[in-house]
């Protein structure tokens, strides 16, 4: 499992640069990030190389942030490995709620980030098929 | 429709012998009813009975009404500590009707009524009534809510006095509603000011401003603006009247508007008005501001002395074109307090507070504001999502979403818009928080 940190934003102009800038300022690493649309409010979720400190920073400046446990599979670029497990997870019923991908790994494979209402059973699935879950310590 | 030019226009009086008293005749009556209530309620209230001890008074030190100013106050805050019978100064058997209206919390502000007491109310109507030119061949389309809101039924009891037919619709469904109104060949309508002007633009969209045979419009339980009033008035071609009343005194019917639109007459042989200046409870001298005190003299089941409205308004004396001596209250420059009217409903911020305390936790930060979307009153309140409530699932934030509109709209009786935002994005004040922004230009 790895650390998500979810905050809660608004949708307005510069919501989503005022967290970045916060980051920036509190030299946080941003792994990956996911921002879906909605109408009025959203919720911004990012993986960081720190997640303490970006939940402890972005507190103070005013930012309602929660840190979540959530799946992170390490998958080949290669054609067909998402549909394959995704294709474990729907046959295992499991609903997923979102999913997003890393933007930088340095040649590394590709990491999925997502989040299953059925998290125990998702990564018994994994596990059975063998397909790789990476740690914080991973990233 | 046809509206009365002001040069043909027949004023109807319903009854002249008091609406067009003198002065000193206008005391008397006010005198003898004053000494009979606080007789009544020293003997059958409690709570007035314990007031009047502490001040060191007896019934028997008000002699006339010139003397109303050694009386106790009774506030909104009375109302509901002795919620809901406790300043019932009649008989259990003898409470023939409640009304109701919102309170500064969860509970309701709540007026028992006699039988005496729903008839004056009615005769009270009526005058107000005939004061916008009704008489018995007029039928009535009532769109005010009819329930514990004294609205709807306020209006029926006067078109029942007045033998006026009425045509108890009741609010919503705006086609439903022009549908009867043109079928029943309505002559007049009643409903709150912003119904009224959505309600005149939905049947001037429909085309169907020819077909109606609406005269006269009657609307209150909101603030309105002159403007607004011609706004209905060209789009219907009728004439318009501001009608006053609150559920403590009575009701619509405790001041009406007439033609000359020149302030509210105020039927003061039942419920007699003071201007007080709200700092040091002093008479305002006429034209005046301060906060406006209501006397009920003739009210059995719950009278009230000199019960605080909050509203700010103040009061002409001198006699009205239309030939009534009543006294003509103004149009409301504010209140003493933060309530907003909204959709003809008394809203109070501190009960928003109390319905997001029910929902557990502790309060999060909130804020309403109140704009007219296309003649209709709209109430948001923007909530501050903090650690409590804030949940990584879009899924739960929107049923929060919901769950917070739906305890406000149990708690207020209006539909409210909930807006989620962020932290700290509503504006800290020192001292008293800035609780309700009105956009409306009232």
């Amino acid at each position: 499992m790895i650390k998500q940190v979810s905050i809660f934003v608004e949708n307005k102009p510069g919501a989503m640069m005022e967290i970045t800038e916060a980051l920036s300022s509190a030299q946080v690493n941003i792994r990956a990030i996911a921002a879906f649309d909605t109408p009025e409010f959203g919720i911004l979720r990012l993986v960081v190389d720190n997640p303490k400190k970006a939940k402890e920073d972005l507190t103070s400046k005013g930012f309602v942030v929660r840190i979540q446990e959530v799946i992170g599979v390490e998958l080949q670029d290669e054609k067909g490995t998402l549909n394959h497990m995704l294709t474990c997870l729907s046959r295992a019923n499991i609903n997923m709620n979102y999913i997003y991908s890393f933007v930088i790994r340095q040649g590394r494979a590709p990491i999925m980030v997502f989040q299953a209402d059925d998290e125990e059973k998702a990564k018994e699935v994994l596990t059975r098929e063998g397909i790789k879950m990476i740690k914080e310590e991973e990233l | 429709m046809a509206r009365v030019k002001n040069a043909v226009w027949q004023e109807k009086i319903r009854d002249p012998h008091i609406e067009c008293m003198s002065r000193d005749e206008m005391q008397a009556i006010q005198s003898e009813r004053l000494q009979s209530v606080v007789k009544r309620v020293y003997e059958h209230t409690p709570f007035y009975y314990n007031k009047m001890k502490e001040m060191g008074l007896e019934p028997g030190d008000i002699r006339g009404i010139e003397d109303i100013h050694k009386l106790p106050f009774t506030t909104k805050e009375d109302l509901r500590d002795n919620y809901p019978f406790g300043l019932v100064a009649v008989p259990q058997e003898e409470i023939v009707r409640v009304q109701g209206t919102s309170g500064t919390t969860g509970k309701l502000t709540l007026a028992s009524y006699s039988q005496k007491d729903v008839d004056v109310w009615g005769e009270c109507v009526a005058r107000a009534l005939s004061m916008a030119g009704i008489d018995q061949s007029d039928r009535i389309h009532v769109c005010y809510g009819y329930g514990l809101f004294t609205g709807g039924l306020g209006i029926d009891f006067g078109a029942r006095e007045l033998g006026a037919m009425s045509i108890p619709m009741s609010a919503g469904n705006t086609k439903r509603q022009i549908m009867c109104m043109e079928d029943f060949g309505a002559t007049a309508f009643a409903c709150t000011p912003s119904y009224a002007l959505y309600l005149a633009e939905s049947i001037r969209e429909a085309g169907l401003v020819d077909k109606m045979k609406i005269r006269v419009g009657i609307h209150g339980a909101e603030p309105w603006t002159e403007e607004m009033r011609k706004e209905i008035e060209d789009i219907l071609d009728i004439d318009c009247f501001d009608i006053y009343g609150l559920c403590e005194i009575t009701g619509p019917g405790v001041a009406m508007d007439c033609i000359h639109h020149k302030g509210l007459h105020v039927f003061e042989d039942h419920f007699y008005p003071e201007v007080l200046n709200p700092k040091t409870n002093e008479p305002c001298a006429d034209n005046e501001s301060g906060e406006l005190v209501f006397t009920t003299l003739s009210k059995e089941a719950m009278p009230l002395l000199r019960y605080r409205t909050k509203d700010i308004t103040s009061i002409q004396r001198d006699v009205c074109e239309c030939g009534r001596t009543l006294p003509r209250i103004q149009k409301f420059t504010g209140r003493t307090d933060d309530m907003k009217v909204i959709r003809g409903v008394n809203v109070f911020p501190t009960q928003v507070e109390a319905a997001l305390l029910s929902m557990g936790g502790v309060a999060p930060h909130y804020k309403m504001i109140v704009d007219r979307v296309e003649g209709q009153d709209v109430l948001t309140v923007m909530v501050e999502v903090d650690e409590q409530y804030f949940s990584d699932e879009i899924r739960k934030l929107d049923e929060l979403k919901q769950r917070v509109g739906k305890v406000l709209k149990e708690t207020l009786g209006i539909s409210v818009k909930v807006r989620l935002v962020e932290p700290k994005s509503i504006e800290r004040s020192e001292g008293k928080a800035v609780r309700v922004i009105d956009n409306r230009d009232l």
